[in-house]
């Protein structure tokens, strides 16, 4: 009993302990360098934000696709296929654009954050870094921190556009939904206060915890291959747990009082 | 405290995992000669040197370079004072997405406003004194071994630090790159009258051009003189390593509290540390 105790407690000091850790980390690592410090920033939000948008793009589409299918067929029951539009966009703007864009970027560029800082840590060249006298939470974590932060809410962006292209294709062109209706209804009902910024505003949340969470775990890993394999797959476990968590209380804060 | 040492550790003591790996150093660096620490694997070589790079902070006492002591210093000084630091690391530690000439052209790119030109010559004088100036347009992962230490040694020293601390530069070479370090070490130490700090334990390669040695086991200086005077000590542990003899009173096996016969009747419940 004592032993379970004890090991409890143990637990319970090192989460403890690491949490403080990151946010001493998120802190400190947000300082850009101020020489170089936009071409640093803009080289990776290429490498996260441009190079994850083959990704959101295709998988954009065929949810849209699957959506205006699905949606269709329930729809149609009621004689309101018209409103297809509507719930596209919807269900797009709201929940799966910053939701799947999120588990999306957790899986592509999140672990891949988290295993060249974790490479770059073990190979010591963050440690040969700090000995040139360059800090490496300017120079290597602050840019990275900062391309994630502005590159997935741009891409959730990207993933809503050609959802809602996706669907239309479905909709209109394959199923026959009035063009008009799919485009009016949406236009009627799609609030810019209460949809469009409110999914915005999840995105944002979403793409500080995600790359916080992949810069944190690159950074503080074991610095060898076994270490660098866990940090990977914690990186993308608690990256997708924190988006599911975070947005069932942020859609219950938003849409909750209805 | 001697104006002629550049580094001066005093009491210095430091544990990790509840393991003492040292209790009370005192050492000097005299300045623009080179000082070997040697030591058997495993007696905290690497250690010392991360401790008077500020890297890792003491449990008890001080490490001044240049009459500052370093873990007193703030985020900031202590980065300003590295730039007067070069570190060889025993893995190169070479940026895998800069090219050789880059990586050398780092520290002048993050810490002066030279012009491109300037900064391009600087470099090429780097590497031609390494010998790899032809080499410039490689990236890390094509280069061996050896050239990944000299180019190393090029960015270390692309700043004219005043002092530089050479990690194991020897470990893994084959003879030809040993002999080029051991001659670069040389003459950088005499062309720039750069203060050189060694850790090493290639024994024949280091004192052939330490002008000091300290010999560090059991958490504390063993043995300190010139190469000479060690090579006709006395004490048999320092012999023992001196003379490169694999038993002795430096024991060849780690540390244990069971005997051999114990552990192989014991079972298989040995080892268990590891994966979780």
């Amino acid at each position: 009993m004592m032993h379970q105790l004890s090991r409890l407690g143990g637990v319970t000091l090192k989460t403890l302990e690491s949490l403080g850790r990151s946010v001493i980390f998120l802190v400190m690592g947000l300082r850009l360098p101020v020489r170089g410090g936009l071409k640093l920033l803009l080289a990776q939000i290429h490498f996260i934000g441009v190079l994850s948008l083959p990704i959101v793009v295709v998988s954009g589409t065929f949810i849209g696709m699957v959506l205006a299918l699905q949606g269709y067929v329930v729809l149609v029951g009621f004689s309101a296929e018209e409103a297809l539009g509507q719930m596209v966009a919807m269900s797009l703007l709201r929940e799966l654009a910053p939701v799947v864009t999120a588990l999306l970027f957790a899986g592509r560029a999140g672990s891949a954050l988290t295993a060249e800082i974790g490479l770059m840590k073990a190979t010591e060249q963050l440690t040969s870094m700090e000995m040139i006298g360059v800090d490496p939470l300017k120079r290597v974590i602050a840019p990275r921190l900062w391309a994630g932060f502005i590159s997935l809410p741009v891409l959730t962006v990207f993933f809503s556009v050609v959802g809602i292209l996706g669907g239309y294709l479905v909709g209109v062109d394959w199923l026959g939904v009035y063009s008009g209706s799919f485009w009016s209804t949406m236009q009627s009902s799609v609030m810019f206060t209460d949809d469009i910024l409110n999914g915005m505003l999840k995105s944002v949340v979403f793409a500080l915890v995600v790359t916080w969470i992949a810069v944190f775990q690159g950074y503080d890993l074991e610095p060898t291959s076994e270490g660098i394999s866990r940090a990977t797959t914690r990186t993308v476990v608690y990256g997708s747990l924190a988006v599911l968590g975070l947005d069932f209380i942020l859609t219950a804060l938003m849409f909750g009082d209805i | 405290m001697n104006d002629s040492n550049l580094v001066e550790v005093a009491d210095l003591s430091f544990s990790r995992s509840g393991r003492q790996i040292f209790s009370g150093v005192n050492l000097s660096i005299p300045r623009g000669k080179i000082t070997a620490i040697m030591g058997p694997s495993g007696t905290g070589k690497t250690t010392l040197l991360k401790l008077m790079g500020g890297q890792l902070t003491p449990d008890a006492g001080t490490v001044h370079i240049a009459e500052r002591n370093v873990h007193r210093l703030s985020r900031p000084e202590l980065f300003r004072m590295r730039r007067r630091m070069g570190m060889l690391f025993q893995s190169g530690a070479l940026f895998s997405d800069l090219s050789v000439f880059e990586n050398v052209a780092f520290p002048l790119r993050v810490h002066t406003d030279l012009p491109e030109s300037m900064i391009r010559d600087l470099t090429l004088i780097k590497l031609q004194a390494v010998g790899l100036r032809g080499a410039n347009h490689l990236m890390p992962s094509e280069l061996s071994g050896g050239m990944t230490r000299r180019v190393a040694l090029a960015r270390a020293i692309a700043l004219d630090p005043d002092l530089i601390m050479y990690d194991e530069p020897f470990v893994g070479q084959d003879p030809i790159s040993m002999g080029v370090l051991v001659k670069l070490i040389r003459q950088l130490n005499q062309a720039f009258d750069m203060t050189a700090v060694v850790v090493s334990h290639d024994i024949k390669e280091t004192l052939t051009i330490a002008d000091y040695v300290y010999v560090i086991s059991d958490g504390r200086v063993m043995a300190k003189g010139t190469p000479d005077e060690l090579a006709t000590e006395q004490d048999p542990r320092v012999s023992q390593f001196v003379h490169g003899e694999p038993d002795g009173p430096v024991p060849f096996h780690y540390p244990t509290h069971t005997s051999f016969r114990n552990d192989m009747l014991k079972g298989s419940d040995t080892g268990k540390r590891g994966r979780s």
